[in-house]
């Protein structure tokens, strides 16, 4: 029974990580599997759907399609809506059917983009995998296909965001907030990948001084921009009163310095009976290390997602089943986790709701705090 | 680098080719990977003086869990060949396809071309191209030429035609293309003349023509390929001949 989810949900899949990364950029994105799978993704994973149009599609792949490894249906299918809509790009990605049968994505995308003239890219996602999976990847190729090169650097102090998307900030303000946050510390803004931005601010994002990932779906991007025009990254989010004062200090220096650095990740304590918050690790990691300054407790990070080692501090642990997390929490000194994890989370072990769009969809959208600069002492005793 | 999957009926002499070609290339001081893509998982068996890697899907299958180094999926052989055999799902279930494809995404985890820095990879492919996965050696990134290993025998000649009709259909999506034909004689009347007669159709050249060998035989009942056993015999200078005209160093018989 190893992995096997009795009482938790899954997170949101590779398919929506991809839809919501590239949901503001006027592209059209094309998931590869039956009818119905557009309708997990709009209903549950995109707060955008009913506010902000996006040209995002399913190809309503048939059995007998999916045997005769019929991909020129496909090919043709997307061709015409191209031709008819005028997406600044084509984004394919599969389901699970797709991949049991190999589909080769980047193929499709070759021949669409021969066919129509507009950039096309095909993406690997599997619906097997988290939603970071889908957004990192596909916010890596946006950083690899469309950031310019002969863009010249901002004169004033500038940075990037990368990695948010509603299934980690849902639509509470958050992004907003961190976008004031680095007004009233000097930075100005050339583009968030992938929200409120459009794909020729995001063109320009090779000009900023800095990228600040904020999610773990961000990360591969950001190493990107960094390979292409040499800009440094700093991985945090500027939640709780003391932790975001550091994240600016850290972000001017790797702007100065052009060195990488992952402050959410400079944790002095593991999980173990601290303050354990569960979920994205960056996100997860900079609200445990401001637990740290803010409340003066320990705290480290459970992650049930996909991370890099250097977004992980020695004493945070994955918990990829349910036999884990019930595990791990029976360790803690308190959990912070969405409430979905609360029955999992054994009696005389306080346990703080934080709602997870990526987990618990639209169920608590409404309670979804903001925390960006707020000192965590005030939201935690509430 | 280059990059060669080798296709052909099943039972023709792939996996002989290809370990012998393999065994040629490092005899000539090359950096050679062999991934066996068959579930019976016994392509490099000749590499190995007998013995067997892990087969990637036995691994996945015994351990429950994916392999966090290459050495736990990988062996060298002879020449520090290194050696990789996919393997297959339990017979009668799963889909052998996928896994070809589920063991090239994890050889990509791996990092394993970027760590080894080959000069040539060489792909053994189950017979025919019969889905997806099994097209997979072909994709862009992996194999850029195919070898197809071919006798005079009507199903082998076949076979080979609608392998090479399979990767033709793959050409505008930046596959593999066939590189030429390996005639792998079992000497049956009019062999040479009806192997010659289906590449003058096909506009393939012959690139090689291994004859029926008795002393291959002996060295695979040793656990070795011909090339180790004996390099100086004439049927193993036929493979040397091979990869020199691979590595862009000899020319065809055709």
């Amino acid at each position: 029974m190893k992995r096997c989810a009795r009482i938790l949900p899954v997170y949101a899949a590779d398919t929506s990580g991809v839809c919501s990364a590239l949901y503001e950029l006027g592209g059209m994105t094309v998931i590869h599997d039956a009818s119905g799978c557009n309708s997990t993704y709009t209903t549950h994973d995109e707060p955008r759907w009913y506010d902000f149009d996006s040209m995002v599609y399913i190809s309503g792949l048939t059995e007998t399609e999916a045997v005769m490894g019929d991909d020129q249906k496909l090919i043709d299918d997307i061709a015409d809506a191209a031709r008819e809509l005028s997406p600044r790009f084509v984004a394919v990605c599969g389901a699970p059917i797709p991949m049991m049968v190999g589909t080769d994505f980047e193929a499709i995308a070759a021949a669409v983009e021969e066919e129509t003239g507009t950039p096309a890219f095909g993406l690997n996602t599997s619906g097997m995998r988290s939603y970071l999976a889908g957004e990192s990847e596909a916010l890596e190729t946006v950083a690899e296909k469309f950031c310019r090169t002969n863009v010249p650097g901002t004169k004033e102090l500038s940075a990037n965001l990368v990695g948010a998307t509603p299934l980690d900030f849902s639509v509470n303000g958050s992004v907003e907030s961190i976008r004031r946050w680095l007004a009233d510390n000097g930075f100005g803004l050339v583009s968030c990948l992938a929200m409120g931005s459009s794909l020729d601010e995001i063109a320009r994002a090779g000009g900023a001084h800095v990228n600040l990932v904020v999610s773990a779906g961000g990360l591969a991007a950001a190493k990107a921009l960094r390979k292409r025009f040499g800009t440094p990254y700093v991985a945090g989010v500027p939640v709780g009163a003391a932790f975001s004062k550091l994240l600016a200090e850290e972000l001017r220096s790797a702007a100065e310095s052009g060195k990488s650095g992952a402050p959410c990740a400079r944790r002095k304590n593991g999980a173990r009976g601290g303050l354990a918050v569960v979920g994205e690790s960056v996100f997860a990691g900079s609200l445990a290390r401001a637990a740290e300054l803010d409340l003066g407790e320990p705290a480290g990070v459970l992650c049930p997602l996909e991370t890099a080692p250097e977004l992980t501090a020695p004493g945070d642990a994955m918990i990829p089943g349910e036999e884990d997390a019930a595990e791990r929490f029976a360790r803690a000194g308190g959990v912070v986790a969405d409430p979905l994890y609360r029955p999992v989370c054994p009696d005389g072990v306080p346990f703080y709701g934080l709602p997870h769009e990526a987990f618990s969809g639209r169920c608590f959208r409404k309670s979804i705090p903001n925390l960006i600069g707020k000192n965590l002492k005030r939201w935690m005793k509430r | 680098m280059i990059k060669l999957a080798v296709y052909g009926k099943g039972g023709i002499g792939k996996s002989t080719v290809t370990s012998n070609l393999a065994a040629a290339f490092a005899s000539l001081g090359k950096k050679v990977i062999q991934i066996g893509c068959d579930p019976k998982a016994d392509s490099t068996i000749n590499l190995l003086s007998g013995n067997r890697v892990t087969p990637v899907m036995n691994y996945l299958r015994e351990f429950d869990r994916e392999p966090r180094r290459l050495e736990e999926i990988a062996k060298e052989g002879f020449g520090h060949v290194l050696c990789i055999e996919t393997g297959g799902p339990t017979p009668g279930l799963g889909c052998a396809g996928r896994g070809i494809l589920t063991t090239f995404a994890l050889l990509e985890d791996l990092r394993l071309f970027e760590t080894r820095r080959p000069d040539v990879v060489l792909y053994d492919v189950l017979g025919d191209v019969v889905c997806g996965g099994f097209a997979a050696p072909i994709r862009e990134g992996y194999a850029s030429e195919v070898l197809i290993v071919t006798s005079g025998e009507k199903m082998a000649l076949y076979a080979a035609e609608n392998i090479n009709t399979a990767v033709r259909n793959f050409a505008d999506r930046g596959y593999a293309k066939t590189r030429g034909i390996v005639l792998n004689r079992r000497d049956v009347e009019g062999e040479e003349e009806k192997v010659r007669a289906f590449a003058r159709r096909a506009g393939l050249p012959v690139v090689a023509d291994i004859p029926r060998s008795a002393d291959i035989i002996r060295c695979e009942d040793l656990g070795k390929t011909v090339v180790e056993g004996d390099p100086s015999l004439p049927v193993s200078r036929r493979f040397f001949a091979l990869a020199e005209l691979l590595l862009g160093e000899g020319e065809a018989d055709a």
